[in-house]
């Protein structure tokens, strides 16, 4: 119920963006990311209510994370409008609630039962809230970077194409510390924790790892490469796509120790 | 003119060389991400018919993590990281202070620390499981006993685990006790072993691996004493024994770790008297005189000089004992990688709010 109000609200902030979009001049709308935030803080709610039922941070399952992630791009997409390299941008917000809408539109799907279930003895751990928190948010400042990579390679202007550029790095540059901790060392710690080995290569911690080295070349081939070439927000847009695989595709094309989550 | 040396120095330190491993790792990576792993080869000839299981295993696909291309790969990129990681070390060290930035360095160091540590996991961790029922007991590696005293499983209403917890008591140690901590391991020393919190020791830890429940047969003696049988197991008697064989063929049931089918509260030992195992029926030999039988029989029935009178379900506690010496090394990477990181980050990133 609060997810769907949310997701109303995220549809309505989509509907002013796109009008303001199609205004030649003028500046960003002064209500859709107000919207955001709002629909931001309703995920957030549910969260909680979640979390009070089941005497446990509810981020374990599939509902619970696509959840977590639409919120924690919710508030992204509110902050954007304060950061100096997306401020005045109107593009960006609006790719960032097309994918924030997605994640929402998928926690409806039949993919994601939105059952409230207390978890099982693996996943009562402190390290996996961790573990999964800091992974979604170094994840949606990659969304964010996604989009403004994909807007580098359509813009034919060189201006726009350096601040595109800041852009994307300035969204990898907070997204991958928080990711590296997240995905890769808190997961090790609790995976060490629950089952004695901290990586077993898994199909979830391969891609996992896939992703991170992804991310990882984009920030060298970026210190090595001209700032022309497209190769570089390139590396940013498959880094999407693998992350979003890892979170979504491993868990319903290949199996592991993962499948519950 | 550089000397070949410093060409191949060069080379090797260079961040284009990173690239290029980096982006080789990822796609080794990713073939070992789509073909499930250490799988038995008639796996993959059915899984994946034609040439393709031809190409997974005639390349090593079916063990990317272990095979000799990725190793070299994974080499080379170490070597790349350490001369590189120290070459811009020495190059911060040679600037003035205050223009030093030492988090790239961090974070390589950290990371040069934590493949060392993984190749020590690979190359010495050792992992066993033991079973234990209630009051049985195991040799942990240092030479002291471990006894598992008490086992508690819940369930939640929908029948999914909520937790498992074994109580063992761990007595003996290292032979030559001169140490004060020596000295403690000697004593006995009760400890609750949960999923997520393990048992601790000094080189190896132990895990709460599984839980499952097994059937024992509860008989009856000629005084009136009960006594249980687990499977295998037998009850002598003046002229022979009773050998408790199996339970008769599509009646046995054993609840695995997750998602028993059995439930158990606590492993209080309880003759169970669901409706549905008094008629299960359970195979015994018995020996009689030199005379052997085989002999089915449910609940309530008599085997020689027993009478059989139910069934309990006994837990048993999957532990495992890791030794792992590489772990150390790769949580201290974890340290600095996640220092180096960040430190690298909050720098290049002063600034960035308006
Ligand atoms: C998985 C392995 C690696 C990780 C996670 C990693 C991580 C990083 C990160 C996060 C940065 C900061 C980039 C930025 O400015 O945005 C960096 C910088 C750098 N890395 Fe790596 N790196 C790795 C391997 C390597 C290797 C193999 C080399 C060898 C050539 C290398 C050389 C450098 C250099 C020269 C810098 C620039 C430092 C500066 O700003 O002065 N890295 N690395």
């Amino acid at each position: 119920m609060i997810a769907t109000v949310a997701f109303g609200l995220f549809i309505l902030s989509l509907i002013i963006q796109i009008i303001y979009l199609f205004k030649k001049a003028g500046g960003q709308d002064g209500i859709s990311h107000w919207l955001s935030l709002a629909a931001g803080i309703l995920l957030l709610v549910e969260i909680v209510r979640r979390s009070i039922a089941i005497r446990f941070v509810a981020l374990t399952g599939m509902f619970e994370s696509l959840i977590f992630l639409a919120c924690a791009l919710a508030f992204l997409i509110f902050a954007l409008r304060h950061f100096k390299s997306t401020k005045g941008n109107r593009v960006i917000p609006f790719g960032a609630t097309i994918i924030a809408l997605t994640f929402l539109a998928l926690a409806s799907s039949p993919l994601a039962p939105a059952d409230v279930k207390p978890p099982v003895p693996a996943l009562q751990s402190g390290w996996l809230v961790l573990h999964v928190s800091f992974t979604f948010i170094g994840e949606v400042f990659f969304a964010v970077g996604f989009v403004s990579a994909i807007l580098q390679l359509a813009t034919k202007s060189e201006e726009k194409r350096q601040n595109y550029d800041r852009a994307t790095y300035t969204s990898i540059a907070v997204g991958y510390p928080i990711f590296t901790a997240g995905a890769l060392v808190f997961g090790a710690i609790w995976a060490e924790k629950a089952w004695g080995v901290w990586w077993s290569w898994d199909p979830k911690e391969t891609w996992a790892l896939i992703t991170w080295l992804t991310y990882t070349a984009y920030l060298h081939f970026r210190l090595v490469r001209k700032s022309t070439s497209r190769l570089v927000p390139a590396l940013v847009i498959v880094g999407f796509a693998i992350a979003m695989f890892t979170f979504l595709g491993v868990n319903f094309l290949l199996k592991g120790l993962h499948s519950y989550a | 003119m550089k000397s070949s040396f410093d060409k191949i120095y060069d080379a090797l330190r260079s961040v284009k060389l990173a690239v290029v491993l980096l982006v080789l790792l990822a796609l080794f990576a990713i073939a070992g991400g789509i073909v499930p792993q250490g799988k038995p080869a008639d796996f993959y000839l059915s899984r994946f018919p034609g040439p393709k299981s031809v190409i997974i295993l005639r390349f090593g696909i079916d063990h990317v993590f272990s095979s000799i291309p990725f190793l070299l790969l994974s080499s080379a990129f170490v070597l790349n990281l350490t001369i590189c990681t120290f070459h811009r070390l020495t190059g911060e060290f040679s600037k003035p202070r205050g223009k030093r930035r030492h988090g790239p360095d961090i974070l390589h160091l950290g990371l040069i620390v934590l493949m060392f540590g993984a190749v020590l996991t690979a190359r010495t961790r050792t992992g066993t499981t033991i079973n234990l029922r209630k009051g049985e007991s195991a040799d942990l590696p240092d030479g002291a006993k471990i006894v598992l005293v008490d086992t508690t499983y819940e369930q939640y209403p929908d029948g999914r685990p909520k937790s498992w917890e074994s109580t063992v008591e761990i007595y003996g140690g290292p032979s030559q006790a001169s140490s004060a901590a020596a000295e403690a391991q000697h004593a006995v020393r009760q400890f609750r072993i949960r999923v997520n919190a393990p048992l601790r020791r000094k080189g190896y830890s132990i895990y709460q691996q599984n839980w499952h429940t097994e059937k024992e047969v509860v008989l009856k003696d000629p005084m009136g004493m009960s006594l249980s049988l687990d499977q295998g197991a037998r009850a002598d008697t003046k002229d022979g024994f009773v050998l408790f064989m199996a339970l008769a063929p599509s009646e046995a049931s054993t609840g695995e770790a997750g998602s028993p089918t059995t439930a158990v509260g606590t492993a209080d030992l309880a003759v169970t008297a669901a409706p549905e195992e008094a008629a299960t029926r359970a195979v015994f030999l018995l020996e009689q005189n030199g005379m052997r039988t085989v002999v089915k029989a449910a609940p309530g029935e008599k085997i020689g000089a027993f009478t059989f009178s139910g069934y309990l379900d006994q837990s048993i506690s999957g532990l495992a004992i890791v030794t792992d010496r590489g772990y150390p090394f790769v949580a201290a990477g974890f340290i600095l990688v996640i220092l180096g990181v960040f430190i690298t980050y909050i720098r290049k990133l002063k600034g960035m709010l308006a």
